[in-house]
């Protein structure tokens, strides 16, 4: 067992699947930047620094699997709302199938190693 | 401006985003600015008290942190072949039947490594190149020439040949003041493309030497 979680190895893990997470918050309907992000943070252990997550955005928005409209908003400046892109939905879903094997796989492992 | 955006602390915190900032490509960096300053709004209500605009500001990162995120995912850009030959072509492709210039611009303009500030000086300073600085040069030369000195050919040509060949055909030098200005006028027009196409290199080296 080691001691100390190496945390460029999380930070890693967590920059490799916190697209996905985006994505997947956008499923069921658009949210605003802001309210992403809060969403994002508001789950201990995903978002170290809430300010990373605009370029993030804005990475997805170019690759095409998200895109923006900016709306007013009755309690302030305009609001800039993302939502899927149909290329952005096939790119969840793949994931999703994807991630529940990998997860199972490791899972494999670690119970695995706990048995022993 | 919003309120939020005028607490000090959130004002401070712009500027060194910006400041952060300033190399990503001009769009990007408005996009980015723009998002964070929407966050602040939503984030810190008017009049918000030092403690919460430390804390907002605590969560969102240091401004270097967030540009460095906006920094990978952009496709290395550094100078190449198109580069090096785009300032060569600005600077001398006049002399290819002019079209080596225009050649030159097209390539300036299709460069990711420059901004548009860049391209603008770049075309700007100066159309043409070198070519138009010889040719500025045999026209001036020739009318100050002809008009100083009434019945003389126009045969300036350059800084050496002019008296030279003033004193060959008999004519007497049109008086040190315009040799002076001639001369000045000239050095420019021969300094302007080159400080133009060093500060293309420049630019364009910038970004190598960014590179890891």
């Amino acid at each position: 067992m080691l001691r100390i979680v190496d945390q460029g190895t999380l930070s890693q893990l967590r920059r490799g699947v916190i697209e996905y997470c985006v994505l997947a918050l956008l499923r069921d309907g658009e949210r605003y930047g802001f309210e992403l992000v809060r969403t994002l943070s508001e789950v201990p252990g995903m978002v170290t620094s809430e300010g990373t997550l605009y370029p993030l955005l804005s990475r997805l928005r170019r690759a095409g699997v998200v895109e923006t409209s900016w709306r007013e908003s009755t309690s302030g400046p305009p609001r800039r709302y993302y939502r899927l892109t149909a290329s952005g939905r096939a790119v969840l879903e793949a994931f999703s199938g994807e991630w529940a094997s990998f997860r199972d796989a490791v899972d494999h492992f670690l119970e695995q190693e706990k048995a022993a | 401006m919003n309120a939020a955006a005028q607490h000090p602390l959130v004002r401070d915190y712009l500027k060194r985003l910006e400041k952060a900032a300033k190399d990503l490509p001009r769009a990007r960096r408005k996009e980015l600015v723009a998002e964070i300053e929407a966050h602040l709004s939503e984030a810190l209500p008017p009049g918000a008290s030092e403690a919460e605009a430390l804390n907002v500001l605590e969560r969102l990162g240091e401004p270097r942190e967030i540009v460095a995120e906006a920094g990978p995912g952009q496709a290395p850009v550094r100078a190449g072949l198109n580069e090096w030959l785009a300032i060569s072509l600005l600077l001398a492709g006049g002399f290819l039947f002019v079209v080596g210039w225009f050649v030159g611009v097209v390539l300036l303009w299709g460069s990711r490594v420059w901004t548009l500030r860049d391209k603008l000086i770049g075309t700007l300073v100066l159309p043409g190149g070198l070519a138009t600085s010889a040719f500025l040069f045999m026209f001036v030369g020739s009318s100050t020439g002809s008009s100083g000195d009434g019945g003389c050919p126009a045969t300036r040509v350059g800084l050496h040949g002019a008296k030279a060949l003033n004193a060959s055909n008999g004519c007497t030098s049109s008086g040190v003041d315009v040799d002076y200005l001639f001369l000045a006028f000239g050095g420019l027009l021969v300094v302007l493309p080159v400080l133009g196409a060093i500060y293309l290199g420049r630019r364009a080296n910038r970004l190598e030497t960014a590179m890891p």
